[in-house]
């Protein structure tokens, strides 16, 4: 290299260092929302859906302005679906990175291990994917829920029942926190509406063959059967139903029931099945619509979720408590948000002292002829429940 | 809050068990051979099932055809990424200590499992093609656990075929007895390593094609196969061929009934257990193969 | 030399005993975790990498110990350090149990063995769910000790390698290699092997115990899947292996350049990472089998001790 280059070069250096800094000087950079979701592992898909929903929003609130002037800006990182990978990058984010703010991870179970980080730091963390009750009710002062609780998942399918005069109600579940919460709720649940809890047993993660299982089911003969489930149990267990003629009355998942894909892979076997979901794409709730179209011209072709739609939410949440708070104090977020009382996208948000969801409604539906119609509770319901449901042969 | 157990129930589950049983049987077999010929744990077998399960997806979503003739595309595309695999990597640590064997395959499982999520997402796929089951007094037969069954069946017997009765099976099965012998009587041994990687691969493949349409597939869903495979040569004795069929039915039987009995929880465990204590009284598993 | 040796490494002692003063919260929880993994490499490298048995579900004990620490925290109100002993006793015990039995295994018959016992702990794990809190998860009271939880990961990194100096300079280490070499032979000179095995195998259960407790207690939260995945276990094992198996300080090495590549450069690629750490581990067991140290020892002809 001539001596000239390696000055040019050196001069160039000094400039474009010198560039950055006035810039930086003059404008306030983007507000620095740091998030880590499941983008590989287990939870991959659902993560996934969840990163897209604040995307979306960092994009929308930009177009609108931004907050407090300045744009907002996501960092994420990948926790590969485990809890100590998210401690590590929650942590990251916070002292490292320096964001002003964090969004929540994706499940229960990694919320609950990033939950002590961001108390920790005072910094208040929305929480859109935990639905765990247990999360919010440990003396936490920064973290707020934002979906109802996992306990009263498969509260419409049971109520549905009680209605139509069934006695008796069978629960299987994946062994993981949030499932197994929902199935301590439904007990309760069923209890209180006078059915008979008549089998409950579950099943490791990543399993694949129910046949034993769903024997047992069937021997027990139960009118009710709720599953809670992840996504990938809720196929399996759907199309095993049917290879061991397993047929009660009324057949309703919690996660996984409400994806598209769900009746895309499992076609007509998805008739009659009962899901629960937090979100559905035509509740009549403010800027529902407008969100759905520009998702789908965002993301086309990817799966349109709950997941998706919480995570827009979640962000909306946040950026209304900086506006109301007027800055990126934590403590003065952490009141706004405490005082918030509005609807998103994804329903009601108001939480109580513990940061505990009390605002937001589950609504459940049943798959009629390749549509999500929602049929609890009444006052949103789209349709009736087709009941009781037909044997297999007759589907 | 549990259910009254009738024979009606396991007659089902042993039904169940049998026909899953066929399926790890074959796929173990590949497993097997890599290991009785090469003395080589190929971490990355399920890897490879789950490749021929995409594959007949793909086949299924892109031709509409009969997806159980797929596996004439599978078995073979297989057939030939095992001889590569073999040919590039694995061949390279075939006398190097178990350690190096068991990484290796490993990081080609974790490389293949990722790369196979970049490009198809983790997004759950199924093929809807044989739903349903024969009903036959009380007890549910899936009608495409029933065709997997008599698939793995006749590919596992016509494997032992090609086994016992070919020039080349004989020479696979010289070179896992002894390769050093086999060599001086003019085998190839470099040779049986290189397609017996393929034949085990192509097996894997076949269990993934089958596996594609009874169940839903994913990227990580191999990992379980493989570990079952490990239970089945194990159990029915490790390079004993003959062993990868009886532990194959033997696994099926002890999942199901131990569910059925137990608790589907501690199903995954009781295989385990077993497998330790068979281990212990027969180091060389049951139909006990040659001491290593 | 070696008075230059014990000199570097007495300042590297200081600087990192006054790093939590001077390092952020992530910078604490960074070094705590590299500590972590370092102590993990180390313990494998005392079983598999000294004698040759390798062990394919070590995170067994990992997560037999974070369970025991949990609970005793949880249910007895234990102090934190005591009840990470305590974690690492039950690990041992455990090692105790099956290391009597299942050492008598050879080779590849060991390796799945102890992947048997890593799924058969996470499986007890859930089913009782009356002591553990099963797939719900172990859940700890809120206390923010990483400070001191850092010191102790350290304290368990120092004392694994110390331990392994010791061991690997000693007539107990020369006989666990040689069983490495070959066992009967070992045996035809009147080494009592299956003891030699025993001590070596109950030494590397106790340190992912007492690690397994830390991590538990700085987690805050415990479920049998994250703490028993099989992904720890190859972790540890390509850690020793890049840095070099069998020697004192390779598990070391490899713990540390691995844990700051995946932090500093992984991270960054949010969707590729998983395929490039497959992509290494194929690269080293290929290209260096014998790791990091093991290459520098070849050439170099270094003491037995590095």
């Amino acid at each position: 290299m001539t001596r000239l280059a390696r000055t040019a070069l050196v001069l160039v250096g000094l400039g474009a260092a010198g560039a950055l800094i006035a810039a930086s000087a003059l404008a306030q950079g983007p507000v620095k929302i740091g998030a880590s979701l499941s983008l590989t592992g287990t939870y991959a898909a659902l993560g996934q859906n969840q990163q897209r929903g604040y995307q979306l929003c960092a994009k929308h609130v930009n177009e609108k302005g931004g907050v407090l002037g300045r744009k907002i800006e996501f960092v994420f990182y990948d926790d590969q679906s485990q809890p100590a990978t998210g401690v590590r990058l929650y942590e990251r984010l916070i002292t490292q990175d320096k964001v002003d703010l964090v969004m929540g991870p994706y499940s229960s179970a990694i919320t609950e291990a990033v939950a002590n980080v961001n108390e920790k730091y005072k910094m208040p963390m929305v929480a859109p994917m935990a639905s765990t009750t247990a999360i919010f009710k440990k003396g936490r002062k920064y973290i707020y829920m934002v979906q109802s609780p996992a306990e009263v998942y498969l509260e419409g399918l049971i109520d549905v029942a009680a209605k139509k005069g069934l006695k008796t109600v069978a629960i299987i579940n994946e062994d993981t926190l949030f499932p197994k919460a929902t199935v301590q709720g439904t007990i309760e649940l069923a209890k209180k509406k006078g059915l008979q809890v008549v089998f409950v047993e579950g099943y490791p993660k990543g399993h694949t063959d129910f046949s034993a299982i769903l024997t047992k089911v069937r021997a027990a003969n139960p009118d009710v059967l709720g599953a809670a489930t992840y996504f990938d149990d809720a196929v399996a267990i759907t199309r095993q139903m049917k290879e061991l003629n397993v047929s009660p009355k009324m057949y309703g998942v919690t996660v996984g029931g409400d994806l598209p894909t769900f009746y895309q892979l499992l076609g007509r076997h998805a008739e009659f099945v009962y899901g629960a979901t937090q979100w559905e794409p035509e509740l009549p709730y403010p800027g529902a619509k407008e969100f759905v179209v520009s998702y789908s011209l965002e993301f086309p072709g990817r799966d349109l979720s709950y997941h998706s739609a919480g995570g827009y939410a979640g962000c909306q949440i946040l950026v209304e408590a900086i506006r109301r708070a007027g800055s990126l104090d934590g403590e003065k977020i952490r009141d706004a948000i405490l005082k918030l009382d509005f609807k998103t996208v994804y329903g009601g948000f108001n939480v109580d002292q513990d940061g505990f969801q009390v605002s937001h409604k589950m609504v459940t539906f049943q798959w009629q002829e390749g549509k999500k119609v929602i049929v609890w509770p009444d006052e949103l319901a789209a349709g009736k429940a087709l009941f009781p449901t037909p044997p297999w042969s007759q589907r | 809050m549990n259910v009254v157990i009738t024979p009606a129930m396991v007659g089902q589950v042993v039904v169940s068990g049998l026909l899953a049983g066929a399926l790890y049987s074959m796929v173990a077999l590949g497993l097997a051979l890599i290991f009785g010929v090469m003395r080589v744990i190929n971490v990355a077998h399920g890897t490879l099932l789950t490749m021929g399960a995409y594959t007949t997806f793909w086949w299924f979503r892109l031709l509409g055809v009969n997806p159980y003739l797929s596996l004439l595309v599978s078995m073979p595309v297989m057939f030939v990424v095992g001889i590569g695999l073999q040919r590039a990597m694995v061949r390279r640590v075939v006398n190097a200590p178990e350690l190096s064997s068991l990484l290796l395959t490993f990081g080609i499982s974790i490389a293949l499992v990722n790369g196979l999520q970049l490009a198809f997402t983790s997004d759950l796929r199924t093929v809807e093609f044989l739903t349903g089951a024969f009903v036959v007094g009380g007890v549910a037969l899936s009608k495409s656990r029933l065709v997997a069954f008599g698939f793995a069946l006749v590919i596992t017997l016509g494997a032992y075929w090609f086994l016992q009765a070919t020039r080349f099976g004989k020479a696979i099965r010289a070179t896992s007895q002894s390769p050093m012998v086999a060599m001086v009587c003019g085998v190839n041994v470099e040779r049986v390593h290189l397609y017996t990687f393929g034949i085990a691969s192509a097996l894997a493949a076949a269990g993934g094609s089958l596996v594609a349409i009874m169940f839903a597939i994913q990227p990580e869903m191999g990992q379980v196969y493989t570990f079952k495979s490990f239970l089945v040569i194990v159990l029915g004795g490790a390079g004993n061929y003959p062993g990868a069929l009886l532990g194959g039915m033997l696994l099926g039987l002890i999942e199901q009934l131990s569910s059925l009995f137990l608790t589907t929880q501690l199903s995954e465990a009781v295989a385990y257990v077993l497998l330790v204590l068979v281990l212990l009284v027969r180091p060389t598993g049951l139909l006990g193969g040659r001491a290593t | 030399m070696r008075g230059l040796v014990v000199a570097g490494l007495a300042v590297a002692l200081v600087l990192l005993v006054l790093y939590p003063m001077v390092a952020s919260g992530y910078e604490i929880r960074f070094m705590l975790q590299l500590f972590m993994w370092v102590a993990l490499a180390q313990s494998w490298n005392l079983i598999s990498g000294l004698t040759g048995y390798v062990s394919f579900g070590h995170v067994a004990f990992f997560g037999t110990g974070a369970y025991a620490t949990g609970i005793l925290i949880t249910t007895h109100g234990w102090h934190w350090a005591a009840a990470s002993v305590a974690g690492g006793l039950a690990a041992a015990i455990l090692a105790l149990i099956i290391g009597y039995p299942c050492l008598r295994l050879k080779g590849p018959y060991f390796a799945i063995a102890m992947l048997g016992l890593n799924e058969v702990m996470r499986v007890l794990v859930s089913y009782f769910e009356g002591l553990t809190g099963g797939g719900m998860g172990l859940s700890l009271p809120t206390l923010y000790a990483s400070v001191q939880i850092y010191y102790a990961m350290a304290i368990a990194a120092l004392a694994v390698t110390g331990a392994a100096y010791l061991i690997v300079t000693s007539r107990f280490g020369l006989r666990l290699m040689t069983i490495r070499e070959d066992e009967i032979a070992a045996a035809a000179m009147g080494i009592d092997t299956a003891r030699h095995k025993l001590y070596a195998f109950l030494l590397s259960a106790f340190v992912p115990g007492v690690v397994g407790g830390l991590f538990a207690r700085d987690q805050g939260y415990i479920e049998p899947i994250a703490v028993f995945p099989l992904a720890f276990t190859i972790t540890m094992i390509v850690m020793a292996l890049f840095g070099g198996k069998g020697t004192v300080w390779g598990p070391a090495l490899g713990a540390a350049t691995l844990f700051v590549l995946q932090e500093l450069v992984w991270v960054r690629f949010l969707f590729l990472h998983q395929v490039l750490f497959g992509a290494i581990i194929i690269l080293v067991v290929l290209f260096m089998p014998r790791g990091v140290l093991g290459v520098l020892q070849q050439r170099y002809r270094l003491p037995r001790y590095v």
